[in-house]
């Protein structure tokens, strides 16, 4: 839909010749603060679990550092599950704390901390103004490919490098966030370095064989890392919300407004069940 | 509603009394040379206020005191033409009247007794002929209805990329468009930059945007009907045009000749092609063009008969091919077919009919290839209609329209099908069915020479019918609980019969000047899926169902109307005034392309349209046009969206005033004006952003994110103004009987005004901030284009 409005406007461009632009200014009133929470857990890798606090800025405002919070109380807890019941013992909570205050303040670790897939956890975040955050989130079962493959194409002067891989998807595959980074090493320190972004769930391809492929295509000589995700429902909803949000913008934009899945707060708390796959491209 | 009714046939069964001695004439009113019916040409007993113009199919009848001796004959852009009547009793006439020629002398129009806008009923109503709509500036030389339109009061523009238009407040699906009587659901071409109506093959057009007579609904806010012309009975003639755009060829002329006559029009951009050598390389995959093709067949069987056939086949394509990925690729298409079937027949002169079997369908087909696999996606909608509309001359002061409509809509939204690999992918949205039927009468009651009364009621039903199966979703998740209800074939799902009163007024003040009021009562029982504000290929036009209730609207309008100078000058003040229910938006975000569980994504609310419009128009002279301007107020208000709150709608502008100005100069030479104003449109500005998608840059230990905008207040910005001067000059290289050639040269956007199109953001990251740029479409445009005829 997005790509067809981009042509579209591609194209009204071409028939105007040029289209022009130009700076300026716009005067909004002040905005009222919210708070903002990125969390993130996983049961393969400790740089991929995180809770992160900021809040919402004034548009304008000559400020594009991450507006994070510090001091506050942040606790995750694994819990259980009894038939219909989750349990959350308060003394399984592993702390979460501003380890890294010097270089990303407001970003809560725990090096100790692992996650296990097929697990409930929840988090607990109270601010030092008294305000409380809480969600709830759970690590899927990770999926296994069953093949995969690449290929190369010369276009003009590049080499062309493609991939495909194929999982089942079945009833308990549902809800998909993958992620790629195009590097040589593949330390992944947080989901916001990774190049491409896809998150796609089992509507249409449901209980069979499913493939993947990019349209874009990387270049021969390429190290891929492939961070592979499954994860909730819930989840899957903000993360779609926040893919248009992301994408949001040219004449055809409308105010997305980004689902959550917490309460106290706008954001997630999403639990990864991650498969990594890397290509040697070459 | 129930008073109203009673009031209606207690009011029909007393009105037709004796009206002394009297006879009638009936016929037609022609063109002398090309054999084209006029709509709305006058015909009047002169030096009295006795008279009628021609309906739509160009017939009029009119009963005359017995000691008549002749009539007049008018029509803008033509000779006035006295009848003589040789005996006082009812007779049939076949009236041709010629055009006036382009002699400078003869081109000051003659306006004498065209004082229609004062003495009918009919109040928010507008016409505009196909040759004036040719004669005004554009951009590009393309010259368009739904643009030409705009420039009338209380009818917005949608922008400089849009055909989407605005009335009183309505949204662009609340307007009713028709091409020869069939619905067309999408007018626009090249993504709204055109519509798709041939101006070479359009006669007339004509709009209401309130005092909606009772033969028409369906929409809340206006009527637009587009009249193709017939073709030239007497002489096979070949027009056409090469502008910077496409180009246009039509062919008519006698099948038998004075009996029947054909037309056929096409066109085709050929922007893609031009512009191809001068494309950067990663743009140059992309073709985009369009075509269309007006059909229409006139045959007269006998003086009571006559036969129409009309078609019109329009499609824009576009292709692209990747650059970076020669696999990629896909061809993305859509348009509208229409196909009218109209026959008109005389039972007596007194009783007209016009019965049509029209079909109509738009159709989008979008193709999609990648390597190892591809998509195939096709949606439709698609109706069959049979209608029968009677003009019942009754009585000298009695004009007693009535008839019925129904129609069979077919809505496909969506099927997909494909493959990624060796796995196959097919879904579809259910097809839906609907039955949507109205009668109606209406009596236009002169009840002395000062009041003249259009009264009239609408019953129309609209009933949503299987087979369809209707799945239960959970509101949480947004998944299928499996639970579903299963209609059967003809069983009702949703049925909606209600009733529209229509009462329109007229007191005339002295000849001169008249007051009018009107009420009006619609009903919509289709709407349009769309979330960016301007009608798109990809929005679907959905049926109401239980849960999505049928728009209503009441307006309210009361008109103050002023002619000078012999009618040469024609001024209007209207107000109205326009509560509207059942409005439906989508939740923000909402994602409308094929989604099983559209109606999950709407909310319904109400708006309120308010305004006063401002009309003068010269009609004839060397100068001629005419100024209008709008103060208006239009808000919505949805329990959802803005805490509440109602908010500005999206076209809200509380000033707009639109200018035209058409100069003859000489024999050879001809220029127009255009100026137009507009307060900015309101749009909704995040007003806050915040970071997100966190990671930590492991060269540089630098934390990476990226803004999410966040929004909280509706359209409480307002973008700048719009304004902007187009000229355009004529001229004509030879003029003869048998050839005709001219230059079109016009410049768009003359003092190069920035207008906005839309703006966007982008973090300055040497300087900390964000900044806000505005993206306008169309600087100063010059263009020319040739048109011939012979």
């Amino acid at each position: 839909m997005s790509k067809i409005k981009h042509v579209a406007l591609l194209s009204i461009a071409i028939l105007a010749i040029v289209s022009c632009e130009k700076e300026i200014d716009i005067n909004l009133p002040p905005s009222s603060e919210e708070i903002v929470v990125e969390a993130s857990i996983n049961q393969l890798t400790s740089t991929l679990n995180y809770v992160i606090i900021s809040k919402t800025v004034d548009y304008f405002k000559p400020d594009l550092s991450l507006n994070s919070i510090r001091g506050a109380k942040v606790f995750i807890t694994e819990g259980s599950i009894l038939g219909k019941d989750t349990i959350f013992n308060i003394s399984d909570r592993q702390p979460f704390i501003d380890l890294l205050d010097t270089i990303a303040p407001g970003v809560y670790v725990n090096p100790f901390f692992q996650g296990k897939a097929e697990r409930p956890y929840l988090l607990e975040i109270d601010l030092a103004d008294g305000r409380q955050i809480r969600g709830k989130t759970f690590i899927p079962k990770p999926l296994s490919i069953d093949s995969s493959s690449f290929w190369f194409e010369k276009v003009n002067k590049d080499t062309n490098a493609y991939f495909y891989m194929e999982w089942f998807d079945g009833p308990a595959q549902n809800n998909y966030r993958f992620a790629m980074l195009n590097a040589y090493d593949s330390i992944f320190t947080g989901w916001g370095i990774a190049d491409r972004f896809y998150t796609f769930d089992d509507e249409r391809i449901n209980n069979q064989k499913r493939p993947f492929q990019m349209l874009n295509p990387f270049k021969y000589g390429d190290t891929v890392h492939i961070y592979m995700a499954e994860i909730g429902r819930q989840e899957y909803l903000f993360w779609d919300s926040f893919r248009n949000a992301a994408n949001n913008g040219g004449p055809f934009s409308t105010p997305v407004a980004v689902k959550s899945n917490i309460t106290g707060a706008i954001g997630s708390f999403t639990g990864y069940g991650i498969t990594y796959k890397r290509f040697l491209l070459r | 509603m129930h008073r109203f009714t009673y009031l209606l046939f207690f009011v029909f069964s007393f009105v037709f009394q004796g009206f002394g001695q009297t006879f009638s004439i009936s016929g037609y009113v022609k063109d002398s040379t090309t054999g084209e019916t006029l709509i709305g040409a006058a015909i009047r007993l002169p030096n009295t206020s006795i008279g009628t113009v021609t309906n739509a199919y160009g017939y009029f009848s009119l009963a005359l005191p017995n000691d008549t001796k002749q009539v007049l004959v008018s029509y803008v852009g033509y000779k006035n033409k006295i009848i003589s009547l040789n005996a006082n009793k009812n007779q049939q006439l076949n009236i041709a009247i010629s055009p006036r020629n382009f002699e400078v002398n003869e081109v000051v129009i003659n306006a004498d007794r065209q004082d229609k806008n004062i003495r009918s009923t009919e109040m928010s109503r507008m016409e505009l002929s196909g040759e004036k709509i040719k004669s005004m500036p554009v951009i590009f030389g393309e010259s368009d209805v739904l643009k030409a339109i705009t420039l009338l009061p209380g009818i917005k523009s949608g922008g400089e990329a849009s055909t989407g238009f605005y009335v009183r407040g309505g949204g662009p699906d609340q307007n009713l468009i028709l091409m020869d009587e069939a619905v067309v659901y999408n007018p626009s071409h090249l993504f709204g930059f055109l519509s798709v109506f041939n101006s070479d093959a359009v006669k007339n057009i004509e709009v209401i945007k309130g005092g909606m007579p009772a033969n028409y609904g369906g929409r809340l806010s206006s009527i637009l009907s587009v009249n193709m012309r017939e073709g030239n009975n007497q002489e096979y003639k070949y027009s056409g045009g090469i502008g910077l755009i496409s180009t246009r060829l039509s062919a008519e002329g006698p099948i038998e000749k004075g009996k029947s006559s054909f037309l056929v029009s096409t066109r085709r951009t050929y922007v893609d092609i031009l512009a191809k050598p001068f494309l950067p390389d990663n743009i140059k995959g992309n073709s985009y063009y369009f075509y269309d093709m007006n059909l229409k067949m006139n045959f007269i069987l006998s003086d009571k008969d006559r036969i129409f056939v009309s078609g019109y086949f329009g499609r824009d394509i576009l292709d692209y091919q990747s650059e970076v990925n020669s696999s990629v690729n896909f061809n993305f298409g859509w348009g509208n077919s229409t196909g009218t079937l109209r026959w008109n027949h005389i039972f007596n002169p007194k009783l007209f009919v016009n019965t049509s079997v029209i079909f109509n369908r738009y159709e989008l087909f979008n193709d999609f290839n990648f390597g190892v696999g591809g998509f195939k996606v096709r949606s439709n909608l698609q109706d069959w209609n049979l209608k029968s509309d009677f003009t019942w001359f009754a009585h000298p002061k009695h004009l007693v329209k009535f008839g019925f409509n129904y129609t069979f809509h077919t809505f496909q939204p969506g099927i997909l099908s494909g493959n990624i690999g060796s796995t196959n992918i097919s879904d579809a949205i259910n097809k839906q069915y609907a039955h949507e039927g109205a009668i109606y009468i209406s009596d236009e009651w002169q009840l002395n020479h000062r009041i003249t009364l259009n009264y009239g009621l609408r019953a129309v039903a609209f009933n949503l019918v299987g087979p369809y199966k209707s799945e239960e979703f959970d509101n949480d998740t947004q998944l299928p609980t499996g639970n579903f209800i299963e209609y059967e074939p003809g069983e009702s799902i949703a049925f909606y019969p209600r009733l529209e009163p229509r009462i329109s007024g007229t007191f005339l003040i002295n000849d001169v000047s008249s007051i009018k009021a009107s009420f009006t009562q619609t009903y919509q029982f289709l709407h349009l899926a769309t979330t960016s504000g301007a009608q798109f290929p990809l929005d679907l036009w959905v049926p109401s169902s239980k849960l999505v209730k049928p728009q209503l609207a009441y307006q309210y309008a009361l008109g103050y109307f002023r002619n000078f100078k012999q009618n040469m000058y024609e001024s209007s003040v209207e107000l109205y005034y326009k509560p509207m229910y059942n409005q439906i938006e989508f939740k923000p975000g909402a994602s409308l392309f094929f989604n099983q569980n559209l109606e999950n994504e709407m909310i319904f609310g109400q708006g309120l349209s308010y305004g006063s419009e401002f009309f003068i128009r010269k009609k004839a002279g060397k100068l001629n046009g005419w100024i209008g301007y709008t103060w208006s107020r239009t808000t919505r208000q949805f329990d959802e969206l803005n805490m509440g709150e109602p908010y500005f709608y999206r076209y809200d502008r509380t000033h707009d005033m639109s200018l035209l100005l058409s100069y003859q100069f000489n024999k050879k030479w001809s220029g127009s004006l255009v100026f137009v104003y507009g307060t900015g449109n309101a749009t909704t500005l995040p007003d806050s952003r915040y970071a997100y998608r966190f990671g930590v840059d492991p060269n540089t230990a630098e934390p990476t994110f990226i803004f999410i905008d966040k929004y909280n207040k509706v359209n409480s910005f307002r973008l700048p103004a719009y304004h902007r001067m187009d000229l355009s000059a004529t001229y004509i290289v030879k003029q003869t009987k048998k050839f005709e050639s001219s230059w079109n040269f016009s410049i768009y956007n003359v003092y190069n005004r920035a207008n906005p199109y839309f703006i966007y953001f982008l973090p300055d990251i040497k300087n900390n901030q964000v900044k806000a740029y505005m993206v306008y479409l169309f600087p100063i445009v010059p263009s020319v284009q040739w048109n011939f005829r012979f």
